[in-house]
């Protein structure tokens, strides 16, 4: 018969392993590095680099496995997929790519990873991450700049630069569905109804400083928005930009706001949603920005500034900044990765 | 166009690439969308063929480069910035 003391703890113990999960689950704010072999991986908690995983040179795309167990990470250089332990952030495995890989998706039960291949005549890669092999290349038209999984895992959204065109495809089938624009496709942002399903995507287009919105349902643009032209003319970037002036868009994990980057200005620009009403001070970046990622309490943003080797950390609500953290070099893409 | 300027980038930084045709080609198609470190980040891990995949992507894009300055510019950075 134990004793109340030995109870008393016992039921701590079962609490604490009931709760721990949920307790302990770790954020990380992942930083590729476009020009290096290393991956930072930023403490939202503390705003530092408290971890890198290294070996993948001229890294581009990040995803995260739901749990956080691993991590893929593209490689142009080598053309390979890279996997990641997320416990010890030791490489696993390279797989090899059907061509040089840009940007890469996760599905949302985190079965399959999506690789788009930027090279002629352009696919996208399909990874099996139980047997952690290539199983497929869905042929698209053009290369594949940025390839995304919806936030509800029924269609896969690939944008190409050079065949100028989104193309929705349904991921039970990896068959195209249906394609948009005329235009060099950039990267996009995912706006979801109350059920999950896709309401919008914004989208940015080459040599276009803004972003066009999407209806899905509708499966057309409905309208353009142009950033603003505040900053005075001799303090613009006059770049090269890549022939992407606005290449960096989010959706706030709350589904509030919407934040698009310009490097022109070298700012961050917020939208409240719906509406898209444009909302007052504009954060300044000190650099051209690239891509975005929330926290999962939608609190802090960031953006990786890759001609500074630093990202910018952001107040969500209050819409300042918070502190600039070093990098490697030429950050780019970056996710949030949760381990539970 | 994913190529290389002369003695500055658009950050003003000087290169080491040796002249040549293929440079003068780099020099007068390239850094009007991109800085030279977008190129030079890849020295050492293409064969001759994936610089040409790189170009023909990059004209692709719009880059103002025909077939046979294709081929050369292929060939310069094979020789000069590819996998030995």
């Amino acid at each position: 018969m134990p004793t109340p003391s030995l109870q008393r703890l016992f039921t701590a113990g079962v609490l604490l392993a009931l709760f721990a999960p949920a307790a302990f689950a770790q954020v990380r704010i992942v930083q590729t590095n476009s020009q290096g072999d290393n991956i930072s991986l930023i403490d939202p908690a503390t705003n530092h680099v408290v971890a890198e995983v290294k070996g993948v040179p001229i890294n581009h795309g990040a995803a995260a496995s739901p749990d956080g167990s691993r991590l893929y990470f593209s490689s142009e250089a080598e053309q390979t997929l890279h996997v990641v332990d997320g416990a010890t952030l030791q490489l696993t495995k390279k797989i090899p790519l059907s061509g040089r890989p840009n940007n890469i998706s996760i599905s949302p039960d985190g079965r399959r990873v999506y690789v788009g291949i930027v090279s002629s005549p352009g696919a996208v890669d399909v990874i099996d991450t139980a047997s952690l092999e290539r199983v497929k290349s869905i042929p698209t038209k053009g290369g594949i700049h940025n390839v995304y999984v919806t936030p509800d895992g029924k269609y896969l959204v690939a944008g190409s630069i050079a065949g100028k065109l989104m193309t929705v495809i349904d991921q039970k089938t990896d068959e195209p569905v249906w394609t948009l624009f005329n235009e060099g496709v950039r990267p996009m942002a995912f706006e979801t109804n109350p059920d999950g399903s896709t309401k919008r995507i914004f989208v940015q287009l080459s040599d276009f400083h803004g972003f066009a919105i999407v209806d899905f349902a509708q499966r057309k643009e409905t309208g353009r928005i142009e950033l603003p032209n505040d900053i005075p003319a001799d303090k613009v970037d006059k770049g090269p930009f890549n022939a992407s002036p606005s290449h960096g868009i989010g959706v706030a994990p709350d589904g509030k706001t919407l934040w698009v980057t310009s490097r022109p200005n070298a700012r961050v620009y917020t939208y409240s949603l719906p509406d898209l009403k444009l909302l007052p001070n504009p954060v300044d970046l000190g650099g051209r920005p690239d891509w975005v990622t929330f926290t999962p309490d939608s609190k802090l943003l960031y953006i990786a500034t890759e001609n500074t080797d630093s990202v910018v950390a952001i107040d969500v609500a209050a819409r300042k900044e918070v502190t600039r953290i070093k990098v490697g070099r030429s950050p780019k893409r970056n996710i949030t990765m949760v381990r539970r | 166009m994913l190529l290389v300027p002369a003695m500055t980038g658009a950050a003003g930084q000087k290169d080491d690439l040796p002249d040549g045709d293929g440079k003068t080609i780099l020099l007068t198609s390239c850094t009007t969308c991109h800085d030279l470190t977008e190129v030079t980040k890849l020295r050492g891990f293409y064969t001759r063929a994936q610089w040409r995949d790189v170009i023909v992507t990059m004209k692709e894009y719009g880059a103002m480069v025909d077939e046979k300055q294709v081929e050369t510019l292929a060939d310069y950075l094979g020789q000069n910035l590819g996998k030995k």
